[in-house]
C-alpha cells in the first residue's frame, strides 16, 4: 500500500468515526452552580449532547461572549448584566409558550425589576454576597470594616469582582452598592486601595480550597461559596455584614447567535423543573427562585440562616441594578485602578 | 536559484504577514479608536488612550514590570554564570550537562510554574519543613507577593542564560587564562579580569533572551502574584478580558513592543551578529 | 585550579537541585493519598481520577490534534524558509521572524485576537480549532527556523553545487543532498515545535472557541482555584512525555 492509498484511507476512516451526530446544546454556567446529575439527566431525557463550561465571573463570561460568535447558546448573567447584554443586541428573546414551567417561579420572580415580562431572561438562583471566616477569628468579623483590619493581613481575600469589591468599599462608607456619585465612587476606589496591602489576592471561587485548607482567615464571598466551604470544614462561619450587602438574582438567557434556540428552551424548561431547580439549589448550596423547588426543600435547607436567612438581614440586603452607561464605564476604569495599584 | 526560493519564502512570508504583522497592524489602529459602552470598540479616533498611560499607577506597573524583570535577569545571570562555567569545563560530558540544564525548561512552563505554587503556599512543603525544624512557628507568607514572582522567572528562565554564556564560554582561549596564571594572577582575578569580560556578548545574549520574556510576563505574576503583582502582561491581558477596553490594551501592548524594539536594537547594535 | 574546581562541582550539584528537585517533589506528592502535603501513603488515586475526568481527557486529546496539525505545518513552512534563507538572506523575513520570536506571548496572543475578532465580521466564523491552529503556527515557524538553520549551517554548500553540476535541477538537489542532510535537524525541530504548542497557555486561552479548551487550560483553571493533586500527577505525566520528546530530539539533532 503506497502512501496515497493511507492517506486517503485514514482520512476516510477519520471521518466514519466522526463526533457525536447528536444535536449539541452549549451551555455557560457559573462554576458548582448546578447538580452534577442535572446534565446528563437532560442528555438522557432528550437525546441530546450537552457541553457545559464554566466561568468565574460575569466579566469573563462577557469578555468571550461581546463579540457575538462565542459558540455558546445560553450563558447566566447576574440580573443587572441582561439589559447590558440586551442593549448590544445579544440576546434572542424568550418565547414564553416553549416555557410552561414559567409558572413555577416565586411571584416576585415573575416580574423581575430588570426584565419585567421575562422577555429576555427566565430567573435562575439568587446570591448574595458577605464575609466567609475561619472560626479561629475571634472576635469574628461582622462588618465590612473588619475587613480592613490589620490583623488579617496577608489572610484575607476579596471577589475578583467590580461590583461586588467596590459594593463592599461603597457600603463601608455608608453609601449604597448602586452609587452613581463619581465623588462616593472616587472615595470608595480609595477605599479598596487602601485594603492592598492587607489582600491576599482578588480570588472568586477560587478562595473555597483556601479558606477550607486554612491559608486564608477571612474572605470576601457568595454566599453559596461560602455554604460550599462550610459544608467541607466545620471551622468556617458566614455573616451578612451589618452595613448591609449586595444581592445578586441571576437568569439564564438564550444568545441571539445561538442555532439551537428550541434546544434552548427546552433545557431552559428543564431548569424550571421543581424537582430539578430544588436538586440544583441542594447540590449548588444556593437559594432558588423556584417556587414549586422551594416547597420540595429538605426543612434543615430551607431554613439555612446562610441561604435562607430571616427577615432582619434579608432587609439590610440590596438588590443590585444596571447603572447607566457613563457610571459603568467610570466604574469600569476605577476597578482597573485599583487592579493597577 | 531565485525562483525556488521566491517559492520557500513565500508561504511563510504569507503566515507571517497574515498571522503577525497584520494582527500588530489592527491593534495599532484600535489603539487610536474608543470604548464601545461594554466593550468593543467605535470611532471617535482619539489618542486618549495613549494619555491615560502617562498616569502614575500604570507608569508604576511599568516600573514594577521592569524591576521584576531586572531582578529576574540579574539573578538568571548570577546563577546561571559559575552553571556555565561548570559546564564548559566538563570534558567529554558536556552535552549530558548542558542536556542536564534544558530538561526542566521543555516540561511545560505552566507545571514548573505550579510547581512553586505547590511548594511555597503557607501549608506547602517548605512552611512544613522550615515549621517542622523550628525555624519557624506559623507559616510565612511565601506566595503572593513579588518575591515569589521573581522566583518563578528565575526558576523558568535560568536554562536561557546557561546557553549562551556556554556558547561564549566554550569558544574562550584557554591561553589567556594560562598566560595570566603564568604572570601570576590568582584564579579569581583571571575569573573578574579576563573570563567576565571576554563573556560580553554571551552576558548580553542572555540578558535579552531572559528580560524580554520577563517583561512581558503574564502566567508567572498571575499565578503566584496572587493578581496582586500587577505587571505589564496582567494590565493587557485584563484590558482584554475583563475590563474590555480593547483601545487601552492595545495602547498598552503597543508601548511594550516599542520598549521590546529599543531593547533589541539597542543590543544589536552591540552584538553586531546576525540575528538569527 | 583545583580548589576552585570542587566549589564550582558543589555549586553546579546545587544549581541541578535547584532546577530538578521541584519537579520531582511535584511528581512525587502525586502519589500521595492525601491531598495535603503531608505524605500519608502511596496511592495512584490521583492519576485514576485524572484519566476519568473527561474534562481533561478531551483537552488533552484537543491538545494532541492542534499540536501535531500545527507542528506539520510550520515545520513544514519553517524548514523552506530555513533552506531560503541559508541560500540568501533576506533581512526583512528575517528580522520579523526573530520579532516574532521575542514579542511577548501576551501581545501575539491579543492581537490575533483582534484579528480574528475584526475578520469575523466578514466571515461567518468562530473561535475554535482552526484560530487556535493557526496561532500555534504562527509563533512556531520562528523555532523551526531557528534549528533548521543551525543544522543547515553545518551542511556543505558544495553538496548542492555538485548535484547541480551533475545535472541536477534546484528542486532535486534539496530534495535529494540537502533535506536528507539536515533530516534529523528537521525532525529535531518538529519535537520542538510540538512541545511548543502543546505547553501553550497564554494565547491559546486567548484564541480557544467553546470546543476547543486545551490541556494546560483546564490545568490552569484547576491551578487557580489552588493545590491539586490531580495536577501534580497531570504535571508527572506531561514531564515524563515532553521529557522523553526531549531526549529524543537532542538525540537527533547531534547525530
Amino acid at each position: 500500500m503506497n502512501r496515497r492509498h493511507f492517506l486517503l484511507g485514514s482520512l476516510a476512516a477519520s471521518s466514519a468515526c466522526s463526533r457525536d451526530r447528536r444535536p449539541r446544546l452549549n451551555v455557560f454556567n457559573w462554576s458548582a452552580y448546578i447538580a452534577p446529575d442535572t446534565v446528563p439527566k437532560f442528555e438522557a431525557e432528550f437525546g441530546v449532547r450537552v457541553r457545559y463550561g464554566i466561568y468565574e465571573s460575569n466579566e469573563e463570561m462577557l469578555a468571550r461572549v461581546m463579540g457575538g460568535n462565542s459558540g455558546w447558546d445560553i450563558v447566566f448573567p447576574t440580573g443587572y448584566i441582561v439589559k447590558p447584554l440586551l442593549a448590544n443586541g445579544l440576546l434572542a428573546p424568550i418565547q414564553r409558550a416553549l416555557l410552561p414551567n414559567l409558572a413555577q417561579l416565586e411571584p416576585r420572580f415573575q416580574h423581575p425589576d430588570w426584565d419585567p415580562a421575562l422577555n429576555w431572561s427566565v430567573p435562575y438562583m439568587v446570591t448574595a454576597a458577605g464575609i466567609a471566616y475561619n472560626r479561629k477569628l475571634d472576635p469574628p468579623p461582622t462588618s465590612w470594616a473588619d475587613m480592613w483590619n490589620p490583623r488579617l493581613r496577608g489572610r484575607m481575600t476579596m471577589l475578583d469582582d467590580p461590583f461586588d469589591t467596590m459594593g463592599a468599599a461603597l457600603k463601608k462608607l455608608g453609601f449604597s452598592v448602586n452609587a452613581t456619585d463619581p465623588s462616593q465612587l472616587d472615595r470608595a476606589r480609595a477605599e479598596a486601595i487602601s485594603q492592598k496591602p492587607l489582600l491576599r489576592a482578588y480570588l472568586n471561587a477560587e478562595a473555597r480550597d483556601q479558606l477550607v485548607s486554612g491559608d486564608v482567615l477571612a474572605a470576601h464571598m457568595w454566599n453559596t461559596t461560602a455554604q460550599q466551604a462550610m459544608d467541607s470544614s466545620k471551622d468556617v462561619g458566614f455573616v451578612y455584614p451589618a452595613e448591609g450587602y449586595a444581592v445578586y438574582p441571576d437568569a439564564s438567557v438564550i444568545l441571539r447567535e445561538s442555532k439551537r434556540g428550541e434546544l434552548a428552551h427546552q433545557f431552559i424548561n428543564f431548569l424550571l423543573r421543581p424537582d430539578i431547580a430544588a436538586a440544583n439549589a441542594l447540590t449548588a448550596r444556593t437559594t432558588t427562585t423556584n417556587a414549586g423547588a422551594r416547597r420540595i426543600l429538605p426543612p434543615d435547607f430551607r431554613d439555612n440562616p446562610t441561604l435562607y436567612p430571616g427577615p432582619d438581614v434579608v432587609a439590610r440586603g440590596e438588590w443590585a441594578i444596571t447603572l447607566d452607561p457613563v457610571t459603568q464605564r467610570l466604574r469600569d476604569r476605577l476597578w482597573t485602578e485599583i487592579k493597577a495599584a | 536559484m531565485n525562483r525556488l526560493r521566491a517559492w520557500f519564502l513565500a508561504p511563510t512570508w504569507a503566515a507571517n504577514i497574515a498571522l503577525f504583522l497584520a494582527p500588530l497592524a489592527i491593534i495599532l489602529g484600535y489603539s487610536f479608536l474608543t470604548r464601545g459602552v461594554y466593550g468593543g470598540i467605535t470611532p471617535p479616533w482619539t489618542g486618549e488612550s495613549y494619555q491615560r498611560l502617562i498616569d502614575p499607577i500604570y507608569l508604576a506597573i511599568l516600573w514594577r514590570s521592569f524591576w521584576v524583570a531586572g531582578a529576574s535577569t540579574a539573578l538568571c545571570l548570577l546563577l546561571g554564570f559559575p552553571l556555565a562555567l561548570f559546564i564548559s569545563r566538563a570534558g567529554r560530558h558536556k552535552n549530558f550537562y548542558l542536556g542536564l540544564v534544558m530538561l526542566p525548561f521543555w516540561t511545560s512552563f505552566l507545571v514548573r510554574t505550579y510547581a512553586w505554587m505547590f511548594l511555597l503556599r503557607d501549608t506547602g512543603l517548605v512552611n512544613t519543613f522550615l515549621q517542622k525544624l523550628g525555624i519557624i512557628h506559623s507559616p510565612l507568607p511565601l506566595l503572593y507577593n513579588d518575591g515569589a514572582v521573581i522566583l518563578g522567572l528565575v526558576y523558568g528562565y535560568l536554562p536561557f542564560t546557561v546557553l549562551p554564556l556556554y556558547a561564549t564560554l566554550e569558544r574562550l582561549d584557554r591561553t589567556l587564562l594560562e598566560a595570566a596564571a603564568d604572570l601570576g594572577a590568582k584564579p579569581w582575578a583571571a575569573l573578574i579580569r579576563i573570563t567576565i569580560p571576554l563573556s560580553a556578548p554571551g552576558i548580553r545574549a542572555g540578558a535579552i533572551l531572559v528580560f524580554i520574556p520577563c517583561l512581558g510576563a503574564y502566567l508567572t505574576p498571575d499565578l503566584l502574584g496572587g493578581g496582586k503583582s500587577v505587571m505589564i502582561g496582567n494590565l493587557i491581558q485584563n484590558q482584554f478580558t475583563t475590563a474590555r477596553d480593547w483601545p487601552f490594551g492595545s495602547a498598552v501592548s503597543l508601548v511594550l513592543m516599542a520598549i521590546v524594539m529599543v531593547l533589541l536594537f539597542v543590543v544589536a547594535r552591540g552584538q553586531g551578529e546576525d540575528l538569527l | 585550579m583545583k580548589p576552585r574546581g570542587t566549589g564550582l562541582a558543589l555549586y553546579a550539584i546545587g544549581a541541578y537541585l535547584f532546577l530538578h528537585l521541584p519537579l520531582l517533589i511535584l511528581s512525587l506528592f502525586s502519589f500521595n493519598s492525601s491531598r495535603f502535603t503531608v505524605w500519608e501513603g502511596f496511592s495512584l488515586r490521583w492519576y485514576s481520577a485524572a484519566l476519568h475526568d473527561t474534562q481533561l481527557t478531551e483537552s488533552a486529546l484537543n491538545s494532541l490534534i492542534i499540536a501535531v496539525v500545527a507542528t506539520l505545518v510550520s515545520t513544514v513552512l519553517g524548514t523552506l524558509c530555513a533552506y531560503g534563507l541559508w541560500k540568501r538572506n533576506s533581512r526583512p523575513l528575517a528580522g520579523s521572524l526573530y520579532l516574532s520570536l521575542v514579542t511577548p506571548e501576551i501581545v501575539t496572543g491579543i492581537s490575533l485576537l483582534a484579528f480574528y475578532q475584526w475578520i469575523f465580521r466578514f466571515l461567518r466564523v468562530q473561535l475554535g480549532m482552526h484560530t487556535v491552529i493557526l496561532a500555534h503556527v504562527s509563533f512556531s515557524i520562528a523555532y523551526v527556523v531557528i534549528v533548521v538553520i543551525a543544522r543547515l549551517r553545518t551542511v556543505d554548500a558544495t553538496l548542492e553545487e555538485a548535484a547541480l553540476d551533475l545535472g541536477a535541477n534546484e528542486w532535486q538537489a534539496f530534495r535529494y543532498v540537502t533535506l536528507p542532510a539536515i533530516l534529523p535537524g528537521v525532525i529535531a525541530a518538529a519535537l520542538l515545535a510540538f512541545t511548543v504548542s502543546f505547553d501553550d497557555y497564554v494565547i491559546t486561552s486567548l484564541v480557544a472557541g467553546v470546543d476547543s479548551e486545551t490541556l494546560p487550560m483546564v490545568i490552569y483553571a484547576i491551578a487557580r482555584r489552588g493545590v491539586n493533586p490531580i495536577v501534580n500527577a497531570i504535571s508527572a505525566l506531561i514531564v515524563i512525555g515532553f521529557g522523553s520528546l526531549v531526549l529524543i530530539s537532542e538525540r537527533l539533532r547531534t547525530t
